[in-house]
This record gives structure tokens, C-alpha cells and sequence, in this order.
């Protein structure tokens, strides 16, 4: 009975292996989560170049789940495949999945966000250092190079953190009129926001502009902003709907959006010049876009 | 002779209050010496130097020979002090051989527990006390007389050179107190010292050699028991004369007030008595024949199984103590400090709380000046001794409590008061207090259930006795009927009975 | 002697009196009415919170499901707002919803015997999950109908030039005190810290009292969902993340024992206001948000440690 059973697996698998013996056009992308509208548009974007270029893609939800997204990419490299996709859903948990991959001797490129181990060829995600000088940049032309500037920042320590708030000075140092006047962290949360911002106003007198790390914050401290009915422009960060809507409305200046369609456009390009052996930047770019009214 | 521990002027204070002056104490080996007092005297305090968890102000204290400073109990229980604490101090969650040899593990070299050698000891030393015991029994499952019992095999089990016992007998019943008498013979013939504190003056006149006796602090009196007799030894306790140590009124008692018939609950089978106005019914019985389990059956906090119980002629059904409480009767616990009174609260809080319905109106709300003029008036009608209403109950003494106890009952007006063990841990005059307010309360028509250990308490002060036996009602006597032996001869029988079953 | 009793009776007052003290030498702009009302504002939802919280901590217990809660509540009550419902209906379904998630939790420990912690940390994380599903992971607009308008008054409008949220802070405050000083439910609540089983011999129904603790402590976080709701004008499926941990923190610093039967509703108010002049004096003075959290742990640490040490001198 056991040996039959055995017998039985055996066949199964063999027979799985050939018939999902896939040809060298296919292209694997391991998403963080599907649950987000982000990772979504970024899968869409992802399917259309493929599409485009002649390329299968299996798309695989690691459901923000590190053990899930270990167990979708060894299932993915069982299955022949030219090239892996992955967005990590933690840049550290990631490492054994990019490590089963090596082995495999099968490409690696990051999207949206790094991974901290492991042989990467190149990593495609939004620059928030140039994010964050956009929204310098658009600070600095809307007060016309003088004033007085509040920043919100994240949750302490994040690369997102980091990065944003590293453009969005280095762009705001070049105007000598503009000077910062408070750099608190509301750790990306709208209460905290709203919050912070108010103990802000307390303090400040004078505030011409705020740069909010996130649009949660940015809608927190417009609302801080409201209450106490002074005059200062807001802009926020991603683009999210209700950031939008509130662009839309008036009461948000701008607020900076990654183009998460086009972090999974590009992210397939790379894909196939190293499929075609030619050379890549370790990485890509993807430039966002500012919405304004 | 030898002195195997001698103080000398010893003094202490708390925060400005004296609790001992220019104490002189000598603890003789091969000798027991009885340490009296009122509650409040001193005694514990002078236990406390002497084993280290407290340090004297003043004076000198030479043990075997050279003067000596304990900084710790660790310390003086190294230098071969045994103490059985009138607290037990057992972890409940733990088993009667880890607490036997709590801190003091027998190991082998590689630190390993030595568990077969914990239980052989334990069962040894639970042998030389005729207690069959089970060394792996967790603590909480035993009855406080149980408990006592493992605490006095965990000192013997030091091998002390000097053993003191505070209070040892008063959880304990007259067969196991005699055990402990025999057990006090033999170590006193092997040349061990003893400090032995009781309220139970007869069992300093049966068991002791000397007697020292502590008053307001202050060593009053010391020398050999025979040389005293019990009057002097009160005078000298109490500095008055008490005419009078059980008085009883007997008045007539009314109607049936209580009826219970055919009741079995945890620890309780088939049990059947009556209860009248105005009297007072005596429970006599061993440790774990099921008094207090009786008690609480009726007061509704032990489940029944079987029968029914009737107050004033109505049958009542009684699930918690809520339905006790509703039906009129009130249940004084033997456990002050785990069932009885919240140690952490105030005086007014602990009191009030069962009665709390006589002061709340609309949405619960209380009448605090209704309270409080009702709860200073308990506490001068029984002369409660506290700095204020909002006292912390753990800050009183053990007479006091009691009252509090009492009077927290009290304050729900019931019909029917049950009192298990009222005069445990209570002074000579502070036991006397209570007698009085008992016989008060009978003649103000209560019914009142007097669980007790106390054989001499339960003769006194009782109208009726009856006899409990491994569960059962094993004798009934009247006040004129009763006496001692009879009492015994049928709590005993109760258990052959059991164990020819 | 007298001046030295006070000083060990209100340690957690004196430690907000310095606080306050030294804040104002380092900056100017904290010695406001604007500031103060501001501070009181911000304070008002941990307050709420921690006063319900005060009651189950009394009774030895711990409700670790209010972030959760404010959040459901939150949730429900903005898309109840959102579809035009009539406020009041809106606002008595989600302090009804509160209170029956709490008493759910109280139901549980006192008919299982489950423990507090185990029993409120499985409410919140299955009150999160719900969350989560209710609102599809997004924020709930309270919407642009007429009644939309009167909600947000609960979070952002005056009375006679005091924030909404602090006057309902403080009916609150003063509902709790009574109850807790003045009535038989409150002595119940005392007595049961104390020693549960003293309470259930003297007939306390110790079953009933702990499902209404949760309750009240579930209706609280309702109301500070409200408010925090109101104040946004959307509710968030983040929203009070670690509140737990701050009404707490309040509590505590209030001197309130952990192991219960003791402790003040006052404390707890004045516990919450450290945390909210803490937290407003570090935004005031820009210090670096690494640095706000040692200090702010730095005085949690400081505070109850003084107050131990303030009672065991007792």
C-alpha cells in the first residue's frame, strides 16, 4: 500500500514537472500582497509589458506573509523559469527566498522594495530621494524661495523616512530664505498628524508650508490646520484617493505619487535586457509624478 | 542549667512607637518556655529579633555562648532557629514536600533536586506528627489544621537547636494538639529549646516549663510554671482581675429559626438539626469533619447535594453566598485574612460591604453619612480598637479584626450568624469581649452556629453542642450533658466508623 | 508632617506640577490658554479611555481590547454618519456596540475564567481583524450630508471657548468618580481588587460586576472612537494602534495598583495629563523624535517608581 502510494506521488510529480516544463519566456513576479490597491496597479503595469514584450508571467501574492512568500518562490523555481520578480514583503525576511533563488542560478530583480542580502541583479523602485526634491522643488517655487517650512516625518528609522526627508532637505537648503522650522515624526498615522501638527501651531506663529512624509499625515495636519484657521499650503506624499480627492478639493496643495504601474513596466524592461545579456544599472529609477489641481 | 539564648535589654520601635522596652528573655535548653501575652504585647516583635527579619534598637542577644546579630532569617534558620509562624506561611500552589524544603533542597552534586529524598523526609517528618499526608498534595487542597501540621514538619525537619511556635494549637484540634504535645516531649528529652506562644492557658499549664510574660512591651513576669497559677498569670497578662473566663446567659430560647434536614454537600453527609432564637448551638469535631464545610453549606458558598434548610419556617434555596446574604444569615469565616477581610482596605470598606444595601438608594447610591454613623457606632459598641474609620484593616490587631469581622456581618442584620473559629488568634480580653457580644446578640434573638476547636470555649459559652464526624452528626448534647469526654468519644467514633466503611 | 502626608498622597500631581514647571522654562510658547485647551483636547481620548480602563484595572483585571474597539467603533460609527443616519442613533449603536464587545470579554473571564490578558488580547486581535474586513484595509469618510457637519462639532467645536471633546472628558470624569466614591457598584468594584473571594462571601455578585467593568471600559473606547471619528472626519482601520498601552500608562502613573483594589480615578485623570503635556512639550521644544521616546519612557519609569516608593514609606 505504502509503496504504491509512493509510486503514485512519484508519477504525479514527474508528470506535473513536464507538463509545467515552461519554455524560457517565462517570467516570475512574487508580490508582497494583492490586498493593496498599489500592488495591484504595480502587478497590472507588470502584466502589460510582459504581454507586450512575449512574455508569461505568473504572479504569486505572498499575502505579507515572509513564510508565504518563502514557500510561493520555492514552488515558482520547481517550475523552470527564466527570471524572478519580487517585491519583498520584508527586505531582511526576504533573504532565504533571494538565497533559493541563487542556487537555482536564477535571476534576481527587486521591485518597490531592496532586499538587504543575497545576489540581486538590479532593484527597480521609486526614488523617494528625488520624491522628496520634488516636493522641495514645489515648496520652494510656491513661496517663492522664502519662508517658514514645517516637515512631518515617518515612523523613525524606515528607508521611506530616510529617503524622503534626505530630498526634501537637500532641495529646500538651496533657497537661504526658506528655513525649516520644526521636523517632528507622526509615524505615518493621520491622528498622529493631526496631533503633532497642532502642538506645532502651538509653537509657531509663522508656518508658510508643511511637507508631510505621507499623505496620512498630510491629512491630519490639514485638518490641525483648519481648526485653527491659518493659512499654510500642505503637501503630502503617494497619492493615495482620499489625498487626491483633497488635491481635488483644494485643501492639499500637491501630494508626490509613485507610479506603481510603472515600477511593474519597468521592472519587466530590466527583466528582459538581462534575459538578452545586456547590461544593467544595479539600480533603476522610476520617477514619480507630483499631482496638483 | 544553660541558657541556650539570653537577651538583654532588648528595645524597639516603629516610627516612634515603642513595641519593646529593656526586654530581658532567657531560652533554656531542654526547657519550654511559654511566651504570654495580650495581643499587641510585644510577642512577635521579640520572635522577629530573635530570628532576624527584625533588628533591636538596643541591648545584647547571646546565643549558644557568643553574642550574635541575625541580619536575616536566612541567617538565624542557618544558625539552627526554627519558627512556625502564626501565619502560615505556605505557597499555596506548591506541593507539602517543596514547601517542607523550600530554600533548602536536598541536591546531588550536579544541583539536581533530589526528589525521592524530598518525599521520604517529608513523609518522615509527617509520620513523627501521625499525619498522613501525601508529600506530593498541593498545599492549597488542605485544611488550615493540615497546613499547620506541614509547617511545624517543616521546622522539625531543620533539626533546630531552638524551635519557636506561635500560636501553633490554634488551627489545630484537641487529637492533633496532643500530637504535638507528644512530639514537644521528645524534643525537650533530646535537650532542644522551645519558645511556645498561646492564648490557651491551659496548654501552658499542661505543656511548658517556664512562663515569661510580655505586657504592653515590657517583660512583666519569668520563671517556672509551677510557681504561678492561672489567675496570677491573667493578672499579670492583663493587669486586671477577669472574674469570669466563659460567661454565659442563659436565657430562653425562642421559636425555630433554623432547619436543616438531610443535608449533603462537599464534606457534609445527611446532616440533620435544629436552631432556635436566642441560642447558641456549638459544632464540636476534628479538623476536617466538616464544620466549616457545614457552615458554608448552609451560608450557601458550598453547593448542597441533598436536603433542604429552612429559615423561620420558609424553605429557602441557597447557590452563593448572595442567596445567604438575601435569606438573613451571616457567615463569619475561620480565614480572616484569605475570606474574611480585604487586609489592603479600610476599616469603613470592609465593614460596609455586605450591608452596603442599607445605604444605597436610587441607582445604588450611597448614604455616606448613614454609613459612617453606623459604622463608628459598631466600632464603639465593640470597642474596636483603630486611629480611625479608614484604618487599614491589616494594621489592626487579631481581637480587633475579629470584630470587624463580626460586625461586618452583623451590619446585613441577619437572623442567623454562623461563627466559624471566632476566637482564633484572639487575645485573652479581647476573647472575652467577644463572648459577651455573643451572648448579646442571643439575647437579642439570633441564632447563632459557634464552629470551634476550643473545647473549654465550646463547654462555656454554648446551649446546645453537637458533634461532627468525618462529615456526619455524630452526637448531640445538652449544656448540663456535655462535657469534654463524652464530646471526644464521639468525635472519635465518627472516624472508626469511617474506616470500617 | 501635614505638608508631607499631601506629598506621598499626590505624588503623580506634584511629578505633573514639576513637569509643567520645567516645560514652561524651556520654552515660551507652552504657557498658553490656547496650549493648555490644545493639550486638554489631545489628552481627552487617552482620559476617556484610561478612566474605563481605571475600572477594570481595579478590579485586578487588565482590557487590552480598547485600541480595537475604537477602532470598530470609529469605523461603524463613520459609515453610519456617512449614510446620513440621525446622529443620536448613530452615536447611542456605537457606544452600545462598545459596551457589548467589553462586556463579550467580561463574559468570557468571568464565565470561563479565562484571564484578562488572555481574554482582552484575543478581543483585540480578532476586534482588528474585524476592523480590517469591515472597512476593506481603507479610511471611512464621514460623508458631506448635513449630519456630518454636527459630528464633527464632537471633535472639533466649542462650548463657551472649551473643546467639545475635553467637556465630554470631563462629564465623564466626574460620572466615573461618583460612581467609583459613592455608590455600591463602586465598593463592588474596590472590594473585588481586594480579594475577589472576601467579595463573593460577602454576596457580592462578583460575576455581574467584572462583565460591567468590561462593559463600561468597551463603551469608553466607543466614545473616544467618536470623538477621535469626529476630530478626523474619517476613520481609520489603524486607528488606536497601542492606545492600550498608553491608557495604561496613565492609569498607572495615576498610581492605581496593577494588582488592583486600590487606587483613584483622579490619578488616573492626572496620569493622563503628564502623558499629553509630555507629549505636546516635546513637539513644542523640536526635540528628535529618537530622543522623544527615551524621554518619554524616562518619565513613566520615574514616576511610578517614585510612587512606589511614596507607599512603601507609608
Amino acid at each position: 500500500m505504502k509503496k504504491l502510494l509512493r509510486l503514485a506521488v512519484a508519477t504525479a510529480v514527474l508528470v506535473g514537472s513536464t507538463t509545467s516544463a515552461l519554455a524560457n519566456d517565462t517570467l516570475a513576479l512574487v508580490v508582497s500582497t494583492l490586498n493593496n490597491p498599489f500592488f495591484v496597479t504595480l502587478k497590472e503595469g507588470a502584466e502589460a509589458k510582459a504581454g507586450e514584450l512575449g512574455y508569461k508571467l505568473l504572479v504569486l501574492d505572498s499575502q505579507n506573509d515572509p513564510a508565504k512568500e518563502l514557500a510561493n518562490v520555492e514552488d515558482v523555481l520547481n517550475k523552470k523559469i527564466a527570471l524572478m520578480m519580487i517585491n519583498p514583503t520584508d527586505s531582511d525576511a526576504v533573504r532565504s527566498a533571494i538565497r533559493a533563488a541563487n542556487r537555482k542560478k536564477v535571476p534576481v530583480v527587486t521591485l518597490d522594495r531592496g532586499a538587504n542580502s543575497g545576489k540581486v541583479v538590479s532593484h527597480v523602485a521609486s526614488d523617494n530621494v528625488q520624491g522628496g526634491m520634488m516636493a522641495g522643488d514645489l515648496v520652494k517655487k510656491m513661496l517663492n524661495g522664502k519662508g517658514k517650512v514645517v516637515e512631518l516625518q515617518g515612523v523613525p528609522g524606515a528607508s521611506a523616512t530616510r529617503d524622503r526627508g534626505e530630498g526634501f532637505n537637500k532641495s529646500i537648503k538651496e533657497a537661504t530664505g526658506i528655513t525649516v522650522v520644526a521636523s517632528q515624526t507622526a509615524d505615518f498615522d493621520r491622528t498622529k498628524g493631526l496631533n503633532v501638527m497642532e502642538n506645532i501651531l502651538q509653537a509657531q506663529p509663522e508656518i508658510d508650508a508643511v511637507f508631510a512624509q505621507n499623505d496620512e499625515m498630510a491629512l491630519g495636519a490639514i485638518k490641525a490646520i483648519q481648526a485653527a484657521k491659518r493659512d499654510i499650503i500642505v503637501v503630502g506624499f503617494d497619492g493615495t484617493d482620499d489625498a487626491v480627492a483633497a488635491v481635488k478639493k483644494g485643501s492639499m496643495l500637491a501630494t508626490v505619487a509613485q507610479q506603481a504601474g510603472r515600477i511593474g513596466s519597468i521592472g519587466v524592461e530590466t527583466a528582459d535586457m538581462i534575459l538578452k545579456g545586456k547590461t544593467v544599472p544595479k539600480y533603476t529609477p522610476v520617477p514619480l509624478q507630483v499631482i496638483t489641481k | 542549667m544553660t541558657a541556650l539564648l539570653e537577651l538583654k535589654g532588648v528595645d524597639k520601635a516603629f516610627s516612634n512607637v515603642r513595641v519593646l522596652q529593656k526586654v530581658d528573655f532567657v531560652i533554656k535548653a531542654g526547657r519550654v518556655v511559654a511566651l504570654a501575652g495580650e495581643n499587641g504585647a510585644g510577642k512577635s516583635t521579640l520572635m522577629k529579633i530573635i530570628t532576624g527579619i527584625y533588628r533591636r534598637d538596643a541591648g545584647t542577644m547571646r546565643y549558644r555562648g557568643s553574642d550574635v546579630q541575625f541580619t536575616s532569617a536566612r541567617q538565624s534558620m542557618d544558625a539552627g532557629i526554627a519558627m512556625i509562624h502564626q501565619e502560615l506561611n505556605l505557597l499555596q500552589q506548591l506541593t507539602v514536600g517543596e514547601n517542607i524544603f523550600l530554600g533548602r533542597e536536598p541536591t546531588d552534586r550536579m544541583g539536581r533536586i533530589q526528589w525521592p529524598v524530598i518525599k521520604e523526609r517529608s513523609r518522615y517528618w509527617l509520620g513523627q506528627l501521625k499525619q498522613d499526608i501525601s508529600p506530593l498534595e498541593l498545599i492549597a487542597n488542605l485544611s488550615i489544621a493540615q497546613q499547620q501540621m506541614v509547617e511545624i514538619a517543616r521546622a522539625l525537619s531543620m533539626n533546630a537547636e531552638l524551635i519557636i511556635m506561635d500560636e501553633p494549637t490554634d488551627a489545630l484540634t484537641d487529637v492533633e494538639t496532643k500530637i504535638l504535645f507528644d512530639v514537644i516531649g521528645h524534643l525537650r528529652e533530646q535537650g532542644k529549646g522551645m519558645v511556645f506562644i498561646s492564648h490557651r492557658l491551659g496548654e501552658i499549664f499542661r505543656m511548658c516549663d517556664d512562663v515569661a510574660i510580655l505586657r504592653d512591651g515590657a517583660m512583666v513576669h519569668q520563671g517556672p510554671v509551677s510557681e504561678i497559677d492561672e489567675d496570677e498569670l491573667i493578672r499579670h497578662m492583663v493587669g486586671r482581675e477577669l472574674s469570669q473566663q466563659y460567661p454565659y446567659d442563659g436565657v430562653k430560647p425562642g421559636p425555630v429559626r433554623l432547619k436543616v434536614d438531610g443535608v449533603s454537600a462537599h464534606g457534609v453527609s445527611n446532616v440533620s438539626f435544629t436552631a432556635h432564637a436566642g441560642e447558641v448551638v456549638g459544632f464540636a469535631g476534628l479538623v476536617g469533619a466538616g464544620r466549616t464545610e457545614l457552615g458554608k453549606a448552609i451560608f450557601g458558598a458550598n453547593p448542597t447535594t441533598a436536603g433542604t434548610i429552612e429559615v423561620d419556617g420558609a424553605a429557602t434555596r441557597l447557590r452563593t453566598p448572595r442567596d445567604g446574604v438575601g435569606a438573613g444569615i451571616g457567615y463569619v469565616t475561620e480565614d480572616r485574612k484569605h475570606e474574611g477581610l480585604i487586609q489592603a482596605h479600610g476599616l469603613r470598606s470592609n465593614m460596609s460591604l455586605i450591608g452596603l444595601f442599607r445605604f444605597s438608594g436610587l441607582l445604588g447610591a450611597l448614604d455616606k453619612k448613614a454609613e459612617k454613623e453606623t459604622i463608628t457606632g459598631y466600632i464603639d459598641a465593640f470597642s474596636i480598637k483603630t486611629h480611625g474609620i479608614d484604618a487599614m484593616v491589616s494594621q489592626l490587631s487579631g481581637g480587633n479584626q475579629q470584630k470587624v469581622s463580626i460586625a461586618k456581618s452583623l451590619l446585613a442584620e441577619p437572623r442567623i450568624l454562623i461563627l466559624d473559629e471566632p476566637t482564633r488568634g484572639v487575645d485573652v480580653g479581647a476573647k472575652r469581649e467577644i463572648y459577651n457580644l455573643i451572648n448579646e446578640l442571643k439575647s437579642q434573638g439570633l441564632c447563632i452556629l459557634l464552629m470551634s476547636s476550643d473545647m473549654p470555649e465550646l463547654l462555656g459559652i454554648s446551649d446546645r453542642i453537637l458533634v461532627l464526624s468525618n462529615g456526619r452528626l455524630t452526637g448531640s448534647f445538652s449544656r448540663d450533658e456535655a462535657d469534654q469526654e463524652s464530646i471526644m468519644r464521639c468525635t472519635v467514633a465518627g472516624l472508626k466508623e469511617a474506616t470500617v466503611q | 508632617m501635614k505638608i508631607k502626608e499631601f506629598a506621598l498622597e499626590n505624588i503623580p500631581l506634584i511629578g505633573l506640577v514639576i513637569l509643567m514647571i520645567l516645560v514652561s522654562l524651556a520654552s515660551p510658547s507652552f504657557l498658553s490658554v490656547d496650549n493648555f485647551l490644545n493639550i486638554l483636547r489631545q489628552t481627552s481620548i487617552n482620559a476617556i479611555i484610561a478612566m474605563g480602563m481605571t475600572f477594570v484595572i481595579l478590579t485586578a483585571g487588565i482590557d487590552l481590547s480598547v485600541g480595537s474597539i475604537l477602532a470598530f467603533a470609529g469605523a461603524v460609527c463613520a459609515s453610519m454618519i456617512g449614510a446620513d443616519t440621525p446622529l443620536l442613533v448613530a452615536l447611542f449603536t456605537t457606544l452600545a456596540i462598545g459596551a457589548a464587545l467589553g462586556a463579550a470579554s467580561g463574559s468570557i473571564v468571568s464565565f470561563f475564567g479565562v484571564q484578562p490578558f488572555i481574554a482582552t488580547l484575543v478581543g483585540m486581535t480578532m476586534i482588528r481583524g474585524a476592523v480590517l474586513v469591515y472597512t476593506d484595509g481603507r479610511p471611512i469618510s464621514t460623508g458631506d450630508f448635513e449630519v456630518a457637519n454636527a459630528f464633527y462639532e464632537l471633535g472639533g467645536g466649542y462650548v463657551a471657548g472649551i473643546p467639545i471633546p475635553v467637556i465630554i472628558a470631563g462629564v465623564v470624569f466626574l460620572v466615573c468618580w461618583y460612581v467609583l466614591n459613592h455608590t455600591r457598584m463602586g465598593r463592588h468594584v474596590y472590594a473585588i481588587g481586594g480579594n475577589e473571594q472576601v467579595a463573593k462571601l460577602a454576596g457580592v455578585n462578583v460575576s455581574a460586576v467584572k462583565i460591567t467593568v468590561f462593559a463600561i471600559s468597551g463603551a469608553l473606547a466607543a466614545l473616544a472612537g467618536i470623538i477621535l471619528t469626529a476630530r478626523l472626519e474619517s476613520a481609520q482601520p489603524t486607528a488606536g494602534l497601542a492606545y492600550e498601552l498608553d491608557a495604561i500608562a496613565a492609569v498607572v502613573l495615576g498610581g492605581t495598583s496593577l494588582m488592583g483594589g486600590r487606587g483613584r480615578i483622579t490619578g488616573t485623570l492626572i496620569g493622563a495629563l503628564i502623558i499629553g503635556v509630555l507629549n505636546n512639550a516635546l513637539n513644542i521644544m523640536d526635540v528628535s523624535s529618537y530622543f522623544q521616546m527615551i524621554a518619554k519612557g524616562g518619565v513613566i519609569l520615574l514616576a511610578v517608581v517614585l510612587d512606589r516608593r511614596g507607599k512603601t514609606t507609608e
